[in-house]
């Protein structure tokens, strides 16, 4: 047998190599640890930004999320983006020349395209160079989405919109053949005719869904443009993959230079943020840009928090608390806000809650007694749904409650509306349940659909304790769950659930674009999930449809939203604040709403240093 | 029988499985699986519209020919391009498999190698404080979530609360000191969690072969304790390890890197993986579960050549 000694001294050794082996790896590695990639070259301005999830591709077909915009905004030009800084946003031209002139009747839009502005060289094009961006570009482009090859789902915006287009898909989709409603006289003049007045298209072409493709890079790309886009814009794509997407400055930009007066720079508010320095410079500033997608809160944080490996990220809510000294206002703890800057800007959009008016258990029916039961039902579960509390318990308090469907950060907002509808009011909702029959046995089973996530879970858990207190038998309000948000979506669309808490994101700052959520004709499987029918709603919003902006639409959009709320259709709601963090050595004003894939091009970084 | 007879007739019995494994999980995929419809029109599609998706996603075939379509294209190793970002399946694959196996190499070579030194000084000591000591560490490994350990690892090693020596992020590699200045933490976070099982499993396996007589016949002898580790014990005891290790390796490439590439940024086969079951990518999750399946066959094929070169007393049948 062998001694004691000898087997401890091997024991010894065998810790003392693996010891040795761990700590030349950490050697060899912190050789070039400076919290800086060691790829990066000195001297270059990259920045950096964490975005919370990945964008499916980046063909602007497909561009429907925010995270796609970011990205398919910088690669691709539109014919009109937003203002920088101007808040509220402010719609300006880009590929355009100017703002269109508009007819008369409001249906013919003609839109100037700025000379000299050229895609990017690719092998797609003769010679592999770039050649003159035109109005057949555009026209081509917007004949994309009604191509069902494309399986574009951006075609909503045009669809029974423009004249011609959707006989023209009808026909079979041969861009041989013109559209009525798309023509380009000339190779920089845009002629865009509508079957009726439709004042938010200008919004539209600002959209990643208009971004310009050049008919080349199809016919060679096809899907794969999804991953190989060729556009005109500030940046083109070095790498994509699932966890990031690198840009890197389009050498063949046009001349663009910072006009920070234009872009509604304004030093009251944005005095202290470095910005006056980008004035005149060209665009874009920086040289590079990184965009990760992090989906993971304290992965996201930490790779901030870390100096230098990330400029500019969002804040998860539950660590509001961890950074923030106060909420009202939001205000940085000292020693983040000497590193960071801060925006806390209400999100362009907001959570809600509706029923399905399809469902005979909460909607309407054929019994009017029944439907005016049913109604009553719908009020007192609203009643006693408590914003309150889920603004406090998830958001830190630093949601905006408001009733209605028109969002705060909608010019057509009505700050003095009255708040009883979303002020909880539990012996409220207990005298219009007994005022309308219903008791705990009488009461139907509420099926709460939620796509599968702990999250989810909890929201359902506080909305069953508050239907509790209004008293709603807890076995009768029964928890189904999705694997996906694809499959709860799903159900939705296919009227399954009758109560569906979901959040919208406005594609443009127009109420028309949540008023849209309660018009009948988008009855699911369109986006009006709640399938409200109601003839007065919809002749009201036919009318606002084809009216400009001003106090005449505005008042009508109010009516509607009146009627949202007096029907008991949706609770509503709630703007969740993001709030973004940026380096301060960065010059930048980050914005996740309907500049976010616009601002890019505007960051300064120091230049590298390695 | 000879070895290639051998080796033809392993790989026809494994086409049942791999249709077993293929059929099943396709049935999965198309009952079960995400919709991609809803993701793909548009904010107020028409059910004409919704019938149109399905049709160019191919929702609207027969089950059985879409499975046929899916038999040809793991034949012809052509999967056509990923429904979600219209790559190439190919590209995709080629792309993400190499960083995974770049990145889990280290970590599971050596979480392997320690477990089995562990294993080793564990076993010769057996009943012993060193013996406790390691299994008792072994013990605590196992049992803090790998999540834990990650995030742990993350902020000591990555965080301006920690040490802040290596990135929390990402993969730029291109050079021997920026391949172990991505791989070091992800490889520190995986021997961590690994050594412990793997050191309880050897160990396991090496005290049963340390009760043999040929081990009390060479101690007798005073055979050196390295000499008698090496060649009387671990060679007897290659097989369960050439098991674990073989059949470890499908298990690595797909589902074991999802964490550490979904917290460190790293675009490798796991986080591909769990994008295509979310996402609902049917051309890449057919082809991952395919190529698994049919990795599968060849490491059972690889292990059963392995085990004859170890043990010459196992037949080739």
């Amino acid at each position: 047998m062998m001694s004691i000694q000898k087997r401890g001294a091997m024991g010894s050794r065998f810790l003392a190599v693996f010891a040795i082996v761990i700590l030349a790896q950490m050697l060899g590695a912190c050789s070039c640890s400076d919290n800086t990639a060691p790829t990066e070259q000195a001297g270059l301005k990259v920045y950096r930004v964490a975005l919370d999830q990945t964008p499916r591709d980046l063909d602007p077909a497909h561009s429907s999320t925010l995270y796609q915009n970011h990205i398919v905004l910088n690669l691709y030009d539109t014919l009109y983006s937003y203002e920088y800084l101007a808040r509220p946003y402010k719609l300006k031209p880009r590929l355009a020349v100017e703002l269109p002139e508009v007819s008369a009747d409001g249906l013919t839009y003609t839109i100037r395209l700025r000379k000299g502005v050229r895609f990017m060289d690719d092998p797609a094009f003769e010679e592999g160079k770039g050649r003159e961006v035109t109005a057949a570009d555009v026209v081509y482009s917007l004949k994309r989405h009604f191509d069902p090859e494309t399986l574009s789902s951006g075609d909503w915006f045009w669809k029974n919109r423009i004249k011609g287009l959707d006989a023209w898909k009808e026909a079979g989709a041969d861009y041989a053949q013109p559209v009525e409603g798309l023509q380009a006289p000339d190779s920089h003049t845009l002629v865009i005719r509508l079957t009726k007045p439709y004042p938010q298209l200008v919004h539209t072409l600002a959209q990643g869904y208009a971004g310009v493709v050049p008919r080349e890079a199809v016919a060679r790309y096809g899907r794969e443009l999804a991953t190989h886009p060729v556009g005109s814009g500030p940046y083109k794509l070095e790498k994509f993959d699932s966890t990031q997407v690198v840009l890197v400055r389009n050498p063949g930009y046009r001349e663009d230079r910072v006009d920070l007066a234009a872009e509604g720079f304004d030093p009251a508010l944005h005095g202290g943020l470095g910005l006056e320095r980008i004035d005149g410079l060209a665009l874009p500033i920086s040289d590079r840009v990184h965009v990760y997608f992090i989906a993971e809160d304290t992965a996201r944080v930490t790779s901030l928090t870390k100096g230098g490996e990330l400029h500019t990220a969002r804040l998860p809510a539950l660590m509001y608390e961890q950074f923030l000294a106060s909420t009202e206002p939001a205000a940085l703890k000292s020693q983040y806000a000497e590193q960071f800057n801060m925006v806390a800007g209400l999100e362009s959009g907001f959570v809600y809650m509706n029923f399905n008016l399809d469902d005979p258990d909460f909607g309407v029916t054929d019994d009017p007694a029944q439907s005016a039961r049913n109604k009553a039902l719908r009020c007192a579960i609203f009643k006693g749904f408590d914003w309150q509390l889920r603004n406090s318990a998830y958001y830190s308090n630093l949601g905006e409650i408001f009733p209605g469907i028109i969002t705060p950060t909608v010019p057509e907002f009505d700050p003095n509306l009255p708040r009883d509808t979303v002020t909880r009011d539990v012996p409220g909702a207990k005298k219009l349940l007994t005022e309308a029959g219903w008791n705990a046995d009488n009461l139907p089973e509420l099926v709460y659909g939620i796509p599968s996530s702990v999250l989810q879970t909890q929201y359902f858990e506080q909305f069953r304790g508050f239907m509790g207190d209004i008293g709603y038998p807890r076995d009768k309000i029964v928890l189904k769950r999705y694997a996906t948000f694809g499959d709860i979506a799903k159900a939705w669309r296919n009227s399954e659930l009758p109560l569906i808490y979901k959040g919208w994101t406005l594609d443009y700052p127009d109420a028309e674009n949540t008023l849209q959520l309660f018009y009948g004709p988008n009855a699911a499987p369109g986006s009006n999930d709640s399938n409200y029918r109601n003839p007065a709603y919809d002749r009201l919003f036919e009318e606002a449809s084809v009216m400009q902006p001003g106090t005449n639409r505005t008042a009508i959009y109010r009516r509607m939203n009146q009627m949202v709320i007096d029907d008991c259709v949706s609770t509503t709601g709630l703007s969740r604040t993001q709030v973004l963090l940026w380096d301060k050595r960065v010059a930048a004003y980050p914005d996740r709403g309907f500049v976010g894939g616009f601002y890019f091009p505007y960051v300064d970084v120091p230049a590298q240093e390695r | 029988m000879g070895l290639i007879p051998f080796i033809v007739r392993k790989l026809l019995g494994g086409i049942p499985l791999v249709l077993g494994v293929t059929f099943i999980s396709f049935l999965l995929m198309v009952y079960f699986g995400p919709d991609r419809t809803n993701e793909i029109v548009g904010k107020n599609p028409t059910a004409e519209q919704i019938a149109e998706v399905r049709a160019q996603l191919g929702y609207d075939k027969p089950f059985f020919a879409r499975y046929v379509d899916y038999l040809t294209e793991l034949v012809t190793l052509d999967f056509g391009l990923s429904a979600s970002s219209g790559q190439r399946v190919s590209t995709v694959l080629a792309t993400a498999v190499p960083i995974t196996l770049a990145l889990m190499a280290p970590g599971f070579v050596l979480g392997n190698l320690l477990g089995l030194g562990f294993a080793l000084v564990a076993a010769y000591h057996r009943g012993r404080w060193l013996d406790k000591a390691i299994m008792g560490a072994s013990v605590v490994g196992m049992s803090i979530s790998f999540l834990i350990v990650v995030i742990f690892f993350q902020l000591l090693f990555c965080s301006s609360m920690g040490l802040n020596w290596f990135p929390s992020r990402g993969w730029e590699v291109d050079s021997v000191s920026s391949y172990l200045y991505y791989v070091t933490v992800p490889t520190l976070a995986v021997v961590f969690v690994a050594l412990g099982y793997n050191t309880r499993f050897y160990r396991a396996v090496l005290v049963e072969e340390l009760n043999r007589d040929h081990v009390r016949t060479a101690l007798a002898y005073g055979t050196p304790p390295a000499r008698l580790l090496c060649r009387n014990v671990l060679k007897n005891a290659l097989i369960p390890i050439i098991t674990r290790v073989l059949f470890s390796i499908p298990l690595v490439l797909i589902s074991g890197s999802l964490i550490i590439e979904t917290y460190f940024g790293i675009p490798g086969a796991g986080k591909m993986t769990y994008d295509a079951i979310t996402q609902g990518d049917q051309p890449v999750l057919k082809a991952v579960v395919g190529l698994t399946a049919v990795l599968f066959v060849f490491t059972l094929l690889l292990a059963d050549m392995l085990y004859r070169l170890v043990d010459p007393r196992v037949e080739l049948t």
